[in-house]
Formats: structure tokens, sequence, C-alpha cells
């Protein structure tokens, strides 16, 4: 665990040093400030405009920063050769690997809070309240990303990073409209069973990003939700479950891969 | 390491078969339940590609609130026919953006008129279709239950009853304000239901007394008491003044007492129209009533526009949100205000042909006259569903059952509507059309008696 | 003495769509003893980066068999007492000396940061702490590079290059320090392209070419035969001629006639054939065998007896 936690350590470090990390995560906090402008523009609809854009751009930041972060943290140690001084001492890759993992969510888990405290900060000089319920589903959030990390960080055991960004995003894109598509699906008369069955399986197989976007209520309070922490707790056992499968794929690859 | 191997590809399928399970037992049917958008087809959002990838990847909330903030730079140019496609966008993103649903339905059914501040009729069933959508997207609030109802209530201004379901729906809401409750009440009244309207004031005036008394520093909860006390004392009242009471008593004692009801009173309705010119009506007419308050309903269609009931579209035909109406299709409504017991009023339709396309051959030009509708001076002599009034001419109880009404209706061709062929402005006949009581001005009928309705003193 | 590291048949094949298959290293039986100073030469693509990640476990051999310090290569609890300094500075750009060092030393269980300063102040690099690599000298990060390599007292160490990019006076030094670990019993691995600095240190060397030893064995049995040069004027090229054979080389310079040949061979007959030639002998100076000369002669000519001496 120690040398897990030592690399990871390392890696926020050079996380956070990243040129383009830090110029998406200003993007990102830029949008969020004038988020407010936005909202007075919207008829009536002030409040939820400005809470939508906002976990919108939370979302869609981290996931650029989730993809960007990882894609390149493989191969970017095989090309430099540093991973050579590292797999000399007593460490073995799946120690390595996993290491890396760890150090990108962390990585990604300071910014998020950082855009998410941004976030409440603009809330309460916008409405005048610190509306912690804003905090909800960036957690979930969190989760969504570190699982997104885990897709790019196992197809960076064999694939360059360039064809991975499009692969991982791929996913993420996939991932995100198939409960949509398997509800719709369901409801469509016209569609064949062979059809439903097999967007069934995909939804089996791929990860199911979209079960992470729990930002309506919290968008258009007064929804009555019931046991929502339950749902919550699900869905983060779902992504602990494929983070493992993930991982465990990667170790298995790249155990075996040439560096 | 081949049993290291074999023991992580374990690991692999258990958390496979972990992941699964979880997501089709437990993940997905609350996701579909409590988060999606729950809207069914994806294929004829109208949005484009872009929209839609957002849309779908999860910030379906932020495209909404993009679109939004251009609709409301629309409405601030007067551009109403795009705001259309944003609004069944936005509600079809985010179907529990309330506000949306509740501005979409207020501008569909009453932003688009004509020049002359006439409502395009054809829209509304497109309004209720939307505020029912709304309503099922959200059965938690009585937001939309209400908004709906009030479409009945107000803009449609005849089939109370509908009125009556969707304000009760609203009222089974927990957070409905109490100081809407009263329209219930109102709608009651308005779809003859008296004593329900009665009952339920009474209920409100309770529930209002005690609020009084647990929060007698809220000053609206007082003010919520006074109008209640006051709608109470005016309904009681009329009651008895309008012989209601008395009727129910069924003791003898409404035929011989002197009630403003009894006996009801001949309106004299008669209409002459005439087409003075391409797509423009003069319709003139007269209505035995002096005191100022009525409204006669003109209504001129297509003769084969769909509609279920006399004088009216078939308003609620659809739960789909279609904002298109059908336009190839003429319906316009106009009321004909009477003064001095007569109406005379001219309806250009000429300057607005997109809403009068005036396609069809053949029109129906109907006359309507519901006491439901009237003031309350009028419902005074008429009583709730016209038992104070008839028309030896026009008077109709089957065109609204359980309802006394004056109707009657005339057929119009294209041709004479746009003066055409033999109908031509310049050398051909001039379309008029009378009712068979109709005498013109100057004039007088054999039984053309004056006599002024007016309040008689309160009942027994 | 037992091996500090044993190699048997050990073989890495790469596959190329223009080559097919490609052995990068072929067969190779290496044995390095424990307590020695053991160079590995070669030229440019000959294997020896190959082999130093075999035995580090980096990369997975195709086939055949090494161990290093008796057990097989990729066990971890070798790689607790090896340590390797690589040619070129495969370091995080962003840390500083001092963080990279206890960063290393973290992989190994070490939370000591005096040691990490003792090891700087040993490598010149005491006031440099604070600085990030990315500031470093090509020196500079040699050197923090060979600190790295002594966090963890190590038993036997891979230095590939050890001296590149040092000024003489930091040639010195490393070369003293690398003596001083012989002298501790510890074993020493070096990967090296210059050839005076490990013939000036070695006990053992193999010579690696095309992925197959060349040449393998104590410097002094491989250094055997030395060679004689003759420079003499006013010979004909006919005489010139004459002279040159397989292990003789004859060149003219500036008109003097320089004869260089193994100094097995009698200089005798030569000088006596360039005075009847009426010729002039200069100088004659015996020179000993150099790593250099057998360097380039292993290389140049292919396979001798198969190495092992």
């Amino acid at each position: 665990m120690r040398v897990i936690w030592s690399i990871a350590a390392t890696t926020v470090g050079e996380a956070v040093r990243r040129r383009v990390l830090l110029i998406i995560l200003l993007v990102g906090l830029l949008l969020l400030t004038i988020a407010p402008a936005l909202g007075q523009l919207s008829a009536r609809q002030e409040t939820t405009v400005l809470k939508g854009f906002m976990l919108g751009m939370i979302q869609l930041t981290s996931a650029v920063i989730a993809l960007v972060l990882t894609v390149y943290m493989i191969p970017n140690e095989i090309e430099r050769r540093t991973i050579y001084t590292i797999l000399s001492k007593p460490v073995q890759r799946w120690q390595f690997l996993l290491g890396k993992y760890f150090g990108a969510v962390l990585a990604l888990a300071l910014m998020m809070s950082l855009m998410t405290a941004v976030q409440l900060l603009i809330f309460f000089i916008q409405q005048g309240e610190i509306a912690m319920e804003l905090a909800r589903a960036p957690a979930l959030f969190f989760v969504q990303m570190s699982l997104l990390a885990a897709v790019a960080i196992f197809f960076s055991t064999f694939v360059s990073p360039l064809v991975n960004f499009f692969l991982s995003g791929g996913i993420y894109l996939v991932g995100s409209v198939l409960s949509p598509l398997v509800d719709t699906l369901a409801q469509s008369r016209g569609t064949t069973p062979a059809a439903k069955i097999g967007v069934q399986v995909l939804s089996t197989v791929v990860p199911n990003f979209s079960s992470y976007n729990v930002q309506n209520p919290i968008i258009n309070p007064g929804q009555q939700i019931q046991n929502e922490s339950w749902y919550y707790t699900m869905v983060t056992v779902y992504g602990l479950f494929y983070v493992g499968i993930l991982l465990v794929a990667g170790i298995l690859i790249f155990d075996r891969r040439e560096v | 390491m081949r049993t290291k191997r074999t023991l992580l590809l374990v690991l692999m399928a258990a958390f496979f078969v972990g992941q699964g399970f979880l997501h089709h037992s437990a993940i997905f049917p609350r996701w579909r339940k409590d988060y999606s958008a729950n809207q069914g087809s994806l294929g004829t959002a109208g949005l484009n590609p872009d929209q839609l990838l957002f849309a779908l990847i999860g910030l379906r909330e932020f495209v909404a609130g993009i679109l939004w903030v251009r609709a409301d730079s629309f409405f601030d140019t007067g551009n109403y026919d795009a705001i259309l496609p944003i609004i069944r966008l936005v509600t079809w993103l985010d179907p529990k953006q309330i506000d949306v649903y509740a501005t979409g339905m207020w501008h569909i059914g009453y932003n688009f008129t004509d020049e002359d501040q006439r409502s395009d009729r054809r829209y509304i069933p497109s309004a209720l279709a939307l505020g029912k959508e709304g309503a099922r997207q959200n059965p938690h609030t009585y937001e939309m239950f209400f908004e709906t109802g009030w479409m009945w209530y107000h803009k449609i201004d005849d089939d109370y009853d509908r009125a009556v379901e969707w304000f009760l729906k609203a009222h089974e809401r927990p957070d409905m304000l109490p100081a809407r409750k009263n329209l219930l009440s109102n709608a009651y009244q308005r779809a003859g239901e008296v004593d329900k309207a009665a009952e339920l004031y009474f209920d409100l005036h309770k529930a209002a007394v005690k609020r009084v008394q647990n929060e007698p520093e809220v000053f609206g909860h007082l003010q919520n008491l006074e109008t209640l006390e006051n709608n109470l004392d005016t309904m009681l009242v009329r009651m008895v003044q309008r012989g209601y009471v008395a009727k129910n008593r069924n003791d003898g004692s409404f035929e011989t007492g002197a009630y403003d009801v009894n006996p009801p009173f001949d309106v004299g309705f008669s209409a002459k129209v005439t087409v003075v010119e391409p797509r423009v009506i003069q319709i003139e007419g007269t209505w035995n009533v002096l005191p100022v308050g009525t409204r006669v309903r003109a209504v001129l269609r297509d003769a084969d526009y769909e509609t279920d009931k006399a004088a009216a579209l078939h308003w609620d035909k659809t739960s789909s949100v279609n904002l298109d109406p059908p336009r190839d299709k003429t319906f316009m409504q106009e009321q004909l205000f009477v003064k001095n017991r007569r109406f005379n009023r001219t309806i250009d339709m000429s300057k607005d042909p997109t809403m009068y396309p005036f396609t069809s051959k053949d029109y129906v030009l109907e006359f309507y006259y519901n006491p439901r509708s009237a003031p309350p001076h009028i419902q005074d002599k008429f009583g709730w569903s016209g038992e104070g009034m008839t028309d030896k001419n026009f008077l109709n109880t089957e065109v609204r059952p359980g309802q006394r009404v004056v109707y009657t209706k005339m057929s119009l061709t294209r041709e004479q509507l746009l003066r055409q062929g033999e109908w031509n402005p310049i050398d051909g006949k001039v379309p008029i059309l009378r009712t068979k009581n109709y005498v013109e001005a100057g004039q007088s009928a054999q039984d053309d008696l004056i006599i002024v309705p007016q309040l008689r003193g309160a009942g027994q | 003495m037992a091996a500090a590291i044993e190699t048997r048949k050990l073989t890495k094949t790469y596959k190329s769509r223009l080559a097919g298959n490609v052995n990068v290293v072929d067969n190779l039986d290496l044995v390095v003893e424990e307590g020695e100073i053991f160079g590995f030469l070669g030229p440019n693509g000959a294997g020896k980066t190959t082999t130093i990640k075999m035995l580090l476990g980096i990369i997975y051999p195709t086939s055949g068999e090494a161990t290093v310090l008796g057990r097989e290569i990729g066990d971890m609890e070798v790689h607790k007492v090896i340590s390797y300094l690589p040619e070129r500075p495969y370091y995080y750009e962003h840390m500083t000396g001092m963080e990279l060092l206890k960063f290393y030393a973290s992989l190994f269980g070490i939370y000591d940061t005096e040691k990490c300063q003792r090891l700087l102040e040993k490598v010149n690099l005491a006031g440099d702490a604070s600085k990030t690599i990315s500031q470093y000298s090509k020196g500079m990060q040699q050197r923090v590079g060979l600190a790295q390599s002594l966090l963890n007292d190590p038993k036997l160490l891979f230095l590939d290059e050890p001296t590149g990019g040092l000024d003489p006076i930091a040639h010195t030094e490393i070369r003293d320090l690398i003596l001083q670990f012989r002298d501790e019993g510890r074993t020493v691995f070096i990967s090296s392209h210059e050839l005076s600095e490990v013939e000036r240190i070695c006990d053992r060397v193999a010579i690696i070419h095309r992925g197959k030893i060349e040449a393998q064995g104590r410097l002094e049995e491989l250094l055997k035969g030395g060679r004689i040069e003759i420079i003499a004027d006013g010979v004909s090229s006919d005489l010139a001629n004459s002279i040159k054979s397989a292990d003789t080389t004859v060149s003219f310079k500036g008109g003097r006639l320089v004869v260089d040949m193994p100094d097995s061979n009698d200089p005798n007959a030569l000088l006596d054939a360039i005075r009847s030639g009426k010729g002039n002998v200069v100088s004659v100076i015996p020179r000993r065998k150099r790593l250099e000369d057998l360097f380039v002669e292993t290389v140049r000519s292919g396979a001798t007896d198969g190495g092992n001496l």
C-alpha cells in the first residue's frame, strides 16, 4: 500500500502542474463565473438556468479533465522512460498501475472540489443562500469521472493516447445514452425484440454513465424522491464494481506489456 | 502467476456479475422513475445533433437552460412563432421545469391573435395538451393542474365541468395555495354545481378561521378569511334571490315566490349578417336585455372543422403536444357586445390571411349564448343554468345538456365570404343572411315589448 | 565465488514487419561474479540495454533463464537490494532533487530525510536540492541519478553510462566511488562506451555484438597480445604492399610508412626488409593491447572462439 500511495502522491503532484489540465480547469471556472449572467437572461427561470448551467459545466469540464489526465498517464511514463527507474525498484507493475490510477482520482477530486466550491460561492453571491444540495450532484459526478478515468487507464495499457482519447470519450458518450435509449426502446412499439435485447446486453457490458446524472431534482426542487441516499450508495457501489473490473483487466494486460 | 491470473479473472467475473445485477435490479428502475426525462421518443425532439448529444450525455438541463435564454430574446422582439419549438424542446429536455410549461401554455393560449386582438383558438388544444403533459410529469405539485383548469375556466370560458375536474386535482396536492382554492368554488358555480360551491366555501371558511387562530399575526390569513366571508355571503344571498333555495325545498314556494328567475325572460335574439367586403362581415341584431354585460358568442368556422360540440372546437382532442395548428382551417370567435338592446359589430378578417385562410368550400356561422358565462348581475336574472332565460325562437337545451342556452347557426359559402363569382363586390349580389325573426331597424315587430329586467325584492 | 548475475541462453526476440523475428539478445550466456566490477560493452544496438532491462525485470525474456543474486529475475526481494542508474535521466522533472530522492526512498520503505541529504552531499548536490530536475544540467541529473541508486545500500548496482555528461573531475569522483563499492563488497555492472574508464576499473568484461557475446573474461586475459608500431621512410609502395596482411596494417602518413602488427610477429624480418629496400627505420614502438583494440577487433571480425576465458 505504501508503494501505491507514494506513486499516487507523485502522480497528483505531476497532474496539478500540467498546463493543459490547469487551462481546462481555468476555463471551467471562468464559465462558472459567467453563469449568473446567463441566468439573468432567462424568462422567470433564473435560478433553474443558473443551477443547470453550473452543474452542466462542472460535469463537462470534469469529463475533459478526467480524459486528458489519464489517456497520457501510462504512455508518458513509458515514453519518457520514468517507468524504468520505478520498476527497477521493488514495485510490482500492478502497484504502479494502481498508484497512477489513485493519483489521477485524487487529482480529479481536488479539481472537482475546487469547481464545486466556486459554484457554491457564486450561488451564494447571486442568491444569498448556501445551497449545499448543489454539492450532491458533483459528489456523484466524481464517482462517474473516476469510472471514466478507469476506462481510460484500462485502454492506456494497450492503445496510443490519441486512440484512447476517442475510445474512452466514445465509451462515455455511449454509456451516457444507454439508459435513455433502453428507456425509449422499451416504450416504443415499433422496436423489435432483438433490438431491445441487444441494447439491454450493451447496457450490461458498457458502463452506464447516465445513472450518475442526478441533477434534475436539484435543479427543479420540489420533486419527491424517496430514499435518495440509497440510490447514491447503489450507484457508487456499481462504480466501484466497474472500476474493479477495469483495473483488474488493466493489470492483466499491463503485466505482460513490453515497456 | 497462473494461479494469480486465474484469481484475478474470477474476481473480474464476480465484479461483472455484481454490476450487472445492481444495474438491472436496483439502479435502472430507480433512474427511470426519478431522474430520467421520461419523455419516450428520442427521435422527435427536433434538436440539432450537437444539442441532442449534449442532452443525451446528461446535460439536458444545461441545454434546456440555454434554449430558454434564447426564448427570452424572442419574447422581447415579439417573434412569437420562434418560441413555440423552444417551448417544446425545453419541456422535452427537462419536463420538471414547471414554469416553462406554464409560460408555454399562456403563450400559446393568449399571444397568438389577429390585428383586432382576437385569439387564434386553433392553438388552444395544443395549450391544453401541454398543460396535461406538464401535470403528468409533475404530479407532486398543484401548479400544472391549476394552470390547465384555468385554461378551461378563463380562456375556453365554457365546459366548466372540465375546469372543476382540474381544479379538484390541484386541490388534492398538498402545496395548493389557500388563496387559489376559492377558484374551485367559482368553477363549481359556473358548472351549475351550486351546492358543492357553497359546501366548499364553508370548508374553506372553516380552514381559514383555524389559520387565523393559529397565526393571528399573518395578515394574509385575515385577508383570505375576509374574502371567503364575502364570497360566502354573496353566494348565500344569490342562492336565495335566484330561488335556488326555494326550488330545492320543493314546497311550492319557488313557483309562488317573487324570484328574479321566475318566469324566464325572453331575450328576443335576432341577427343579420352581411358580408360587406371580402373577408369582412357585419353582424347586427337584437338582444332584449338592457343592462350592460351581455356578450353573445359568434363563431365562424369551416363546416367540416372537427368539433365535439356547437360553437366550439374539440378542445381536449389530443394529449400529444403538437404546436402546429391546422393552418388550412378557419376558426373565428368573437364576442358581440350588447348595448341598448342591440349589437352591431364588423369583423374584419382580411388582414390576417394566415389565421383565416378560407380554404374550404362551406362555412358555419354560429351564435351562442350561455348564462353560465354571464356576469353575476345578469345571472341574477337568468340563473346559474339559464332557468330564468328563454328565447321563443332560439332556446336550445341540447347543445349543452342540462343547460338552457341560446343557439342558432347559418351557412355561408367560400364564394360569399370572399365575394367571388355572383357575389363579387363590383356588380354582384351582397351576401346577407338573417334569422327568421330579424326586423330591420325602423320597422317594428308585433310582439316587440320592452321589459326591463331588474332585481326584485329577496324571495322567501 | 557465487555468481551475482548468471544467464543461460537468454534470448529476446522482437517481431518486425520488415525483418520478421529479430533476436535482439541471442542466447546470451553471461556470468558476473559477486564483488567484481563487470564491464558490459558493445556498439549501439548490440543489445546492452535490452539485456539490462531483462535483468531488472522491466521486460520479459523470450526464452532462456537468468538469475540475479541467486534469484529469478523479477523477484521483488532482489529489487530491494539492487539499483539502477539509467543512461539518460528518466526522472520526474517537476520534482526537486530532494523530493525525487524521498520519492524513490519511499518505494523502498525508507523515510529518512537525513539519508537523502547525505546522499545529495555525497554527489555535490546539497546546494541544489531545492531546484527542480528540469533546472538541473545533464551532469547534475546524472549525479542525482547516482544518489538515487545508492538509497537502498544496494548489493548490486547496474550503471548504464555512469560518467556520461560529466566533466573530468566528476569522472574521477565517479570512478573512485565505483572502486569504493567494490571494496565494500558490492557488485557493479557497468555498461559503457568509455573504454578507457572500463579498462581502468573493470575486473571482467563482456563484449556483445548483434545480441551475442563475442568475448567475455578477465581483462588481463583478453588483452593479451600487444602491437608493435614501426615507422620508416624511403620505402617503396611495392615493399609496403608485400608487408600487408590480415593482422598487419600498413599506411603512409606524411610520406612515411607506418606499420602496425601484433607483437607475436617477429619484427626483425620486417626491419631487414625495409633496410634492404633502402628504407630508413625511424622508430619501433611496442604497444600493449588496449580494450579499444579488442573491441574494434571483436566487432569487426565477428566471433572468436565463442568468448569465455
